[in-house]
């Protein structure tokens, strides 16, 4: 039966063509900008007409994985994924039912940012349907390039927008052709045409990326808008620069709603105030700064406005030490600055089973004899070190 | 790639409606894009049966509504690279010129474009002269 439904749907007729050729275009360009990906996408008239509801609280599954800051680097975010087993050669998800969080910039200071925006999109799918969940967060290079604030764009992530924009246009130019589709939106309607001060031959560009990330650009709605803002797993909160207590009286899921809003055109061109300045939830360094410097006390009134959170996990702040965790493993910092534009670190990422057993997972070679001293020294308790190579290590923790 | 094109152009010229390409001064494009279009293109014109005629092996549409493969389209990789250097080989055909000449009657009724409120905070690397041989 509906296997049968399915079929109907599916088949070609006079009326669905138009959307037929619109998801070819799509699939074409989607494939083009990418090198060789297909992300299938959902015929119009399948599509939710009212957006999911962007919940903040999730339960605890059995095994999670999070990841700091990416920054446009493909290689190193595919190394990130392969580290826990994720994914394999091929980019496929092998993650099983694992979640994992990515806790936000994947822009900027890279080359490849449009990429692992695909990538990341079709990891969630695949984990989906397999089981598992794939969470991004806004960091705050996601907010600053929605507000055009192009300041860490890279010579090469401007290309690569360039590109992208040059084969987005060309498709909408052949769904202009087909009469049963309605005129695209002009990619660039309202974008300028110069910028004062800045090289000619960039100008293109830097239009691309606008139009790309404006609030309802493209790839600011088909990717930025999936992200959450904050996120609370079992007893872990995950948030790119740090959370207060400010922020969650203001309600987490109004915080998710309201950026995904602005992403989408809803909401002007401004981000919301908890995204802006240095006590924005993407922007906090309070907890994530030299560990001798974190605020435990007011990490502590932040948590305790959560019911059942027991730590909180945050990106934005390279640790040069790897990741680390401060305040008796209530903040675990996890931004190892892998990104070759910043850092060029050996991919870390933290494995949570449960809710009971942090450890790292590394692929720093120095660490697989020297876990003790390092443990010793920066660590209170929690979090235990593997390299890959070694297999599961079953280590208790005190929760 | 020559027979992608010569292929596109013969089915160009029995289907494609005049109206959508009266401005464009790249007319192999056209063609090309037509015949990936041509089934949308004119409902008058078109027949169902269409779509499920022809070789597809050379045609991205055709091969792309065909296709069976969970992900759709990826069965497709050499119709598509030939689209891709088709395009590649007219970029003309696509830029933001000739866009704007279809749509300059109508744009003409919509005026004022909304005034630009946002501030924008280019890389530091990108500064440089102006071109005043803009397109401005």
């Amino acid at each position: 039966m509906k296997n049968q439904e399915n079929k109907n749907k599916n088949s070609i007729t006079c009326e669905n063509l138009p959307s037929f050729l619109s998801s070819f275009v799509d699939t074409f360009v989607d494939f083009t900008v990418t090198d060789g990906l297909f992300l299938p996408n959902t015929l119009p008239q399948n599509a939710p007409e009212t957006p999911p509801p962007m919940a903040a609280h999730y339960p605890s599954p059995d095994r999670l994985i999070a990841i700091g800051d990416l920054h446009g680097d493909l290689e190193k975010s595919r190394q990130a994924f392969r580290l826990a087993g994720l994914i394999d050669g091929s980019d496929r998800w092998t993650g099983g039912s694992t979640t994992v969080v990515q806790v936000g910039d994947v822009l900027d200071r890279g080359g490849e940012e449009i990429k692992i925006l695909y990538l990341l999109e079709k990891l969630k799918r695949e984990a989906e349907k397999n089981g598992g969940k794939v969470f991004t967060l806004h960091g705050n290079h996601e907010i600053m390039n929605v507000e055009f604030d192009f300041r860490f764009v890279t010579e090469k992530g401007l290309k690569e927008f360039e590109n992208w924009g040059f084969w987005y246009g060309a498709g909408n130019k052949m769904k202009s052709l087909c009469v049963g589709l309605d005129k695209p939106r002009d990619l660039f309607d309202g974008m300028p045409l110069f910028f004062k001060g800045v090289d000619a031959k960039y100008w293109n560009g830097i239009r691309s990326r606008m139009a790309a990330l404006r609030p309802s650009g493209p790839i600011a709605e088909r990717f930025l808008s999936k992200n959450v803002t904050i996120l609370v797993v079992g007893e872990s909160v995950f948030v790119h620069g740090g959370l207060l207590k400010e922020h969650v009286e203001y309600g987490l899921e109004r915080i998710n709603e309201e950026v995904r809003d602005w992403i989408n055109g809803l909401s002007g061109s401004r981000a919301p105030w908890y995204c802006k300045g240095r006590d924005a939830v993407v922007w906090l360094r309070k907890f994530s700064d030299d560990y001798k410097k974190c605020d435990c006390s007011l990490l502590e009134h932040a948590l305790a406005t959560i019911p059942g959170a027991k730590r909180m996990i945050m990106g934005h702040t390279i640790q040069d030490l790897g990741i680390n965790d401060v305040c008796d493993g209530r903040a675990i910092r996890i931004d190892v600055g892998m990104s070759k534009g910043c850092g060029d670190g050996l991919p870390e990422v933290l494995e949570i089973f449960g809710n009971k057993e942090l450890r790292v997972l590394t692929s720093n070679p120095l660490y697989q004899n020297k876990n003790k001293d390092y443990l010793d020294a920066y660590r209170k308790e929690g979090l235990v070190f593997l390299k890959p190579e070694q297999g599961p290590r079953q280590v208790e923790v005190k929760t | 790639m020559g027979q992608v094109q010569s292929e596109a152009v013969d089915e160009a010229q029995t289907q494609s409606e005049p109206q959508h390409s009266s401005s464009s001064p790249a007319t192999s494009m056209e063609s090309l894009l037509a015949e990936a279009a041509a089934y949308g293109d004119d409902e008058n014109e078109l027949t169902c049966e269409k779509a499920h005629v022809g070789n597809s092996s050379q045609r991205p549409f055709l091969c792309f509504l065909k296709s069976t493969s969970e992900e759709k389209g990826s069965d497709c990789v050499h119709p598509f690279v030939a689209l891709q250097n088709c395009i590649k080989a007219n970029p003309n055909a696509f830029s933001k010129d000739i866009l704007d000449e279809d749509e300059d009657e109508v744009k003409k009724e919509e005026e004022p474009p909304p005034s630009p409120t946002y501030k924008i905070y280019p890389p530091l690397w990108s500064r440089g002269p102006q071109s005043p041989k803009s397109k401005l």
